[in-house]
């Protein structure tokens, strides 16, 4: 497919254009300068267009938020009867994802499609578009190219946007990006051999940028094989003071809990996200818990990603975005585990 | 395009006293998520699990929606009009007929700035009495007396970034993991990461106790024999900053007086921590330069909580470890906003910036600024003390915001007796509450979540917190209540149109607050003193000179507890907080990953103590004082000593606080909810 | 797409005690149409609700000959339970389901059928032994061990009388702790073996029980000559979803509530150690 152009002075009106048709979520800044994915919306679509940020260096929680919130209504009830609040499916056009949380969105719809669908997640993802703006400046904790998530990606996106100073060069990746460009035709170009050359610099730059790097391939070998030595995880489940910010931070973690509330026969029964590092996480009723001891369950936590995921979906888990070590008070993350595991 | 708005807002977390910056995210209306604020100092990206579960509690069926009147021991949904009305007409009648000391005023350590004083601005100008107090008085009182007495400012003294930059940590009296935890884990990282050294005092094996360099485990309630002990050893060994002490501090004479005595022998047979580990500390302590005292209840909740305090201060004043970067004597304030809570003046003695209330020209400024006639001169009762005169029959009328005595203050069944003595009790609150069953009429409030205002942090910082969603149901930010029922009363100076223009009458009545304005907060907050509006806020205090001008040396005696353990109540009981729970658990048992963690109360027991009575991990088991009994499960563990048991003071059906001491220091009136005498049966 | 999530309004029809901390309830749902066509297979569960308090997978008790109506035998445990022991017949409940893997049944057809269970182990046995003795001829010998702590403790007491009586069927109790009107063996469940007479080279093996029971059984039944793929046990873990999504039932790369409950020893071997599967 023919690669376009997109003038950075047209972003904003693409995005005002489209969220007609689209339910649209761009990467703004909020009050303290951090970046969230928010909705433009009739009443503060300009302010938030204001606050754009589509340079951004990282995200504190990844943009799972939109498709999967922390807090989830599944339904109300009043007197024993029942009121379902899931909504009805909406196209998304999620603009400025970067690569490794695009790698991560996909591994959730097919967590969420396997074996019996997940209607609230589903009608929220089902139908989206999904643009990713690669990474120039990847931060310290990163490391994509390891993962093989970034910083730019062969497939998986519908559009694909490269920097190449005052545009963005667009690549298509999918069909739908395809009709997407064709729908808003006024706002695109078509990019010249040179804009493609500057593209192919750029991608070939980033890469280059990213300094972490750990033997990925390698760990994962390590972890499916059981070679990951136990002393490892209980230094970790050590230190750790169990904020579960690790995992709530992780694009790829689904886990959650279900809680009703009421009152006076009236209420609603909520999911909201939970941390497999908690103690209460499998203790049943009868108070026995099958991971009582701490570095059990630390080394389920990373078993999941580099074992368990691998081994059931063919892609690990953890897409080297860094998160998790940037959330974690006593500075401990995935990649250092991998360092470690690779070196012994 | 869509019409629901999908808004985040940053604020400042509700819980402990790090004040960790917090994104809420809202949906229609709905809180939906809760984030850390990357860029905010002291989260930077983190929070603790109650930071992260901080949105669940907004949304629970059971929050407070409508204004309720209880008649026949019922309580029925009225207007607003009535139980604003009905507050402002009981309350004046009781201060026409026995006088304005007969009310009393209980604010709120959870409750913004603006609501703490608006809340002593009532107490002071609308019903002309100084009873106002808070829950400080029963944590970090002997504090703000002990610290004011030696530096002049009862604050913490350094910030929490500085703790990263720390040589040495002697922590006594904080379980920090599970109190603070976004200290803590500084305090895990420049130790492990930064081989900072670690020197930890407590009778409990707390967590950090397995990093620390030095480990000393003392006998309850004998702080100032060990502290005087290290001081000792400092002087003998002239490991004493001798400059400092001479340009810097007074009364060092009597200081060397006095702790002459406590040699390391005679500290071992108090406080039972070996010579060698004493000496070891305190030339650990003497010598390294960036030393950070860190304290918390341990400290301050006992009969001699001042005492212990000052000694502590007379400790890093004779090192110089007092007016540098990463040094100084650092309580950590409990609540979101318990420091500000004192900052406003929600206290008996003192107006806002601990200005007091016996100094003539103070109260004349704020006359002139309130445009009242008078304003009361005699500092009031504290919270312990009004709890006291209720039950006496002497207070008649009570108005409390945000506050559960019921399980929060010590003696639970003499505080149960004592509200229902009252003639009139009214409460703001955000759930139905223990103590809120004894109202005679209930307010519902906003939540954190629901009003713009701000909090003040440990380590000093004003930051705001700013509304995310419309108040549930009908209820109202306490500082509109406050406002109507002061206009009911006939008081025409409490209109505000925003909680900014309460902060600007603050800041204009407040010197260490005078620079602050919302403007100036913007993003992240200023560390107060901010004298000026050019001012860029304080990081560290008593640079150069104490806030007082010369520190004073208050050397203190080791005086014994009230109430120690005898044949007939063999265990010493503590009580404490734990990682996942909050307080009186009103916010965090309403939270259900929080709840799921630790869904009901225990009492810690040591294994060697648990066998002689046949008691197993799990088992229920009942705990007796000369207050009261509860029944509660036994947790086995070796993280209390022989002798010693420890309960959490969580959780309202085996509230620890139908055990505790009421008996007060003297001075700050804190009870000693660190010790008391129990004995425990197996059921 | 069918949403998952929502359960749906049943009545509970009569209550049974089975002791002092357990009671089998007899549930339809509210809906005929649903009631009548409910299917499931035994070792399945369904996820009981009491809307306002929450839901727990409980595991169907009943044989799924019988429609209409379901049997779920629930000890009190937690809130949940415990809310659940204070309602009446006439009380509205919630359900969802059927949901889990069942125990292998029709395959088995012809094999000597062997039941193990502790205490709240029996019921979620209950339905496939039920299943097997209306089809009698079907099978070959069938051995139920039982065991409990007390006799109070035994559930099902007068079934467990019947069962005795049918053909070619042999019902093993024993308790712990006995009382004075106790005749039976005393002792945990493994004391039975000899009395039994558990040798076998192709029987299948049920087993469900306290996991301490599961391990001392597993080693028994394989000293016995029972083969590592005979011998099915029903695991039980904290459950949220019911359907491989909220994470709590998780084990290795399997989820109890999908790719179990019921898993075979031969599966179960190659799960971690850790994990305390048969532990």
């Amino acid at each position: 497919m023919k690669e376009h152009l997109l003038k950075k002075d047209n972003v904003k009106a693409l995005c005002i254009k489209a969220s007609e048709q689209w339910e649209t979520y761009v990467p703004a800044e909020v009050t303290g300068a951090d970046v969230h994915f928010m909705r433009l919306n009739r009443n503060n679509k300009d302010s938030i267009l204001e606050q754009l940020n589509l340079d951004y260096e990282s995200l504190v929680v990844p943009p799972k938020v939109i498709l999967y919130p922390q807090l989830e209504s599944l339904f109300e009830f009043q007197d024993e009867n029942i009121t379902e609040t899931v909504k009805p499916p909406v196209k998304k056009l999620l603009f400025g994802l970067r690569a490794c949380d695009v790698k991560a969105i996909l591994f959730m719809d097919e967590f969420f499609r396997r074996s019996f669908e997940d209607i609230y997640y589903l009608n929220k993802s089902r139908d989206k578009l999904l643009v990713i703006i690669g990474c120039k400046q990847p931060l310290d904790n990163c490391f994509c190219t390891s993962a093989k998530t970034g910083p730019f990606l062969e497939t998986g996106f519908d559009l694909q946007l490269v920097d190449i100073g005052a545009d963005y060069l667009v690549e298509i990746g999918s069909e739908k990006g395809e009709e997407f460009i064709n729908s808003y035709r006024e706002f695109f170009d078509e990019a010249s051999k040179d804009n493609i050359e500057i593209a192919k610099i750029v991608k070939r730059d980033a890469e280059k940028a990213v300094s972490l790097k750990v033997d990925f391939e390698e760990a994962i070998k390590k972890f499916c094989e059981d070679k990951v030595p136990q002393q490892i995880y209980e230094t970790i489940a050590e230190r750790c003071i169990y904020c579960g910010g690790c995992l709530y931070v992780c694009p790829t973690c689904t886990c959650f809990n279900v809680f009703d509330t009421q009152s006076a026969g009236s209420g609603a029964r909520y999911r909201n996200w939970d941390a497999c590092v908690f103690g209460g996480y499998t203790r049943e009723a009868s108070g026995h818990n099958p991971r009582s001891e701490k570095w059990i369950r630390t080394s389920r936590r990373y078993e999941h990603k580099m074992k368990y995921d691998y081994l059931t979906t063919g892609m690990s888990g953890c897409v080297g975005c860094g998160r998790c070590l940037a959330s974690c008070p006593v500075n401990i993350g995935i990649s250092q585990i991998i360092e470690e595991v690779t070196e012994s | 395009m869509t019409d629901t708005t999908d808004r985040i807002v940053l604020t400042t977390c509700p819980y402990c006293g790090c004040g960790c910056g917090l994104h809420l995210r809202s949906d229609d209306g709905m809180i939906i998520g809760s984030y850390p604020s990357k860029n905010h100092p002291v989260s930077k990206g983190a929070l603790c699990v109650k930071g992260w579960n901080a949105y669940e509690f907004v949304n629970k069926a059971d929050r407070l929606k409508v204004p309720l009147i209880k008649t026949n021991r019922a309580f029925r949904e009225v207007s607003w009009d009535n139980a604003l009305d009905t507050i402002s007409r009981k309350l004046l009648e009781i201060k026409e007929k026995y006088g304005p000391d007969a009310l009393g005023f209980l604010s709120s350590a959870k409750a913004t700035n603006e609501e703490n004083f608006l809340m002593m601005k009532l107490s002071r100008a609308v019903f002309n009495t100084n009873n106002v107090d808070h829950c400080a008085r029963l944590c970090h009182a002997s504090t703000v007396v002990g610290l004011a007495s030696t530096f002049g400012s009862g604050a913490m003294t350094n910030s929490i970034n500085e703790f990263e930059e720390a040589d040495l940590f002697l922590i006594t009296g904080s379980d920090t993991t599970e109190q603070h935890p976004l200290i803590g884990s500084r305090i895990i990282n420049a130790v492990n990461d930064k081989s900072a050294g670690l020197i930890v005092v407590d009778p409990r094996r707390i967590e950090l106790a397995k990093y620390a360099t030095i480990y000393m485990t003392q006998n309850n309630g004998t702080d100032v024999a060990w502290i005087n002990g290290m001081m000792n050893i400092i002087i003998k060994e002239d490991l004493y900053d001798k400059g400092y002490v001479e340009e810097r501090v007074e009364n060092f004479d009597e200081l060397k007086k006095v702790v002459e005595e406590y040699t390391p022998e005679y500290v071992r047979k108090i406080t039972g921590i070996p010579k060698d580990l004493l000496i070891q500390a305190a030339r650990l302590y003497a010598k390294s330069k960036k030393a950070m005292i860190v304290y918390s209840m341990g400290i301050t909740q006992h009969t001699t909580g001042v005492d212990n305090v000052q000694s502590l201060a007379n400790l890093a004043m004779l090192t110089a470890h007092v007016g540098f970067a990463s040094t100084g004597v650092n309580p950590l304030r409990g609540q979101n906003n318990v420091q500000g809570a004192c900052d406003v003046g929600a206290l008996p003695n003192v107006f806002s910036g601990y200005q007091k209330v016996t100094d003539d020209a103070v109260r004349e400024k704020f006359r002139k600024l309130w445009k009242v006639d008078v304003l009361p001169s005699k500092p009031g009762l504290t919270v312990t003390e009004i709890i006291h005169r209720a039950h006496e029959g002497k207070l008649k009328g009570l108005y409390i915001m945000g506050e559960n005595p019921v399980i929060s203050d010590p003696d639970s069944n003499h505080v149960r007796e004592s509200l229902e003595k009252l003639e009139f009790l009214a409460i703001n609150e955000i759930f139905p509450s223990d103590t809120a069953q004894y109202a005679d009429v209930i307010l519902p409030a906003a939540s954190f979540a629901e009003k713009d205002g701000t909090f003040t942090n440990t380590e000093r910082r004003i930051q705001k917190i700013r509304k995310a969603i419309e108040p549930v149901g009908q209820a109202k930010p306490d500082w509109e209540i406050l406002c109507e029922i002061a206009q009911r009363c006939g008081y025409k100076g409490m209109k505000y149109n925003h909680p900014s223009e309460i902060m600007d009458e603050i800041a204009e009545l407040t010197p260490i607050y005078a620079g602050i304005n919302y403007g100036r907060l913007e993003p992240f907050g200023l560390q107060w003193p901010c004298p000026s509006k050019d001012h860029p806020g304080t990081v560290y205090l008593h640079k150069g000179k104490f806030t007082k001008g010369k520190g004073t040396f208050m050397p203190c005696a080791y005086i014994a507890a009230d109430e120690l353990p005898d044949d007939e109540y063999d265990f010493v009981l503590s009580t404490g907080r734990i990682y996942w729970h909050w307080h009186t658990g009103t916010m965090t048992r309403r939270t259900s990953t929080l709840d799921r963690e630790v869904p009901s109360g225990y009492v810690e027991i040591n294994p060697a103590d648990a066998e002689k009575l046949l008691v197993r991990n799990g088992d229920k088991v009942k705990v007796l004082s000369r207050r009261g009994q509860i029944e509660t499960r036994a947790m086995v563990t070796t993280k209390v000593k022989e002798g010693s048991v420890f309960i959490p003071f969580h959780f309202s059906e085996a509230a620890a606080n139908v055990l505790t001491n009421p008996a007060v220091d003297p001075v700050a009136k804190i009870p000693e909810y660190k010790i008391c005498a129990v004995k425990v049966e197996k059921i | 797409m069918k949403n998952e999530y929502i359960p749906h309004p049943a009545v509970i029809e009569s209550v049974q005690t089975e002791s002092f901390d357990t009671k089998t309830f007899k549930i339809a749902f509210e809906k005929k149409a649903l009631a009548e066509s409910f299917d499931y297979k035994p070792g399945q569960f369904v996820q009981v609700s009491l809307l306002g308090v929450g839901e727990a997978p409980i595991s169907i008790a009943s044989c799924p000959g019988r429609k209409g109506f379901l049997e779920l035998t629930i000890r009190a445990a937690g809130k949940l339970t415990r809310a659940i022991h204070q309602r009446e017949p006439g009380d509205k409940i919630h359900l969802r389901g059927p949901y889990g893997n069942s125990f292998p049944f029709e395959e088995v057809a012809g094999k000597g059928l062997y039941f193990i269970a502790g205490g709240i182990g029996l019921p979620p046995l209950r339905g496939l032994i039920k299943s097997a003795l209306y089809g009698r001829g079907n099978f070959g010998k069938i051995k139920i061990l039982y065991g409990a702590k007390t006799p109070d403790e035994l559930c099902f007491k007068e079934e467990l009388k019947t069962w005795k009586q049918m053909d070619n069927t042999e019902v093993y109790l024993t308790v712990d702790e006995p009382n004075q009107s106790w005749q039976g063996d005393v002792g945990v469940v493994t004391k039975l073996w000899d009395k039994a007479n558990m040798t076998t080279s192709d029987g299948i093996a049920y087993v469900c029980g306290p996991p301490i029971m599961i391990k001392f059984v597993v080693m028994n039944l394989l000293k016995s000559g029972f083969k590592d793929e005979n011998i099915y046990i029903t695991l039980e873990r904290y459950m949220k979803c019911g359907i491989g999504k909220c994470g709590h039932c998780n084990i290795g790369e399997k989820f109890v509530c999908t790719d179990g409950p019921v898993f075979s020893y031969a599966q179960l071997k190659e799960f971690p150690d850790k994990e305390k599967t048969i532990t």
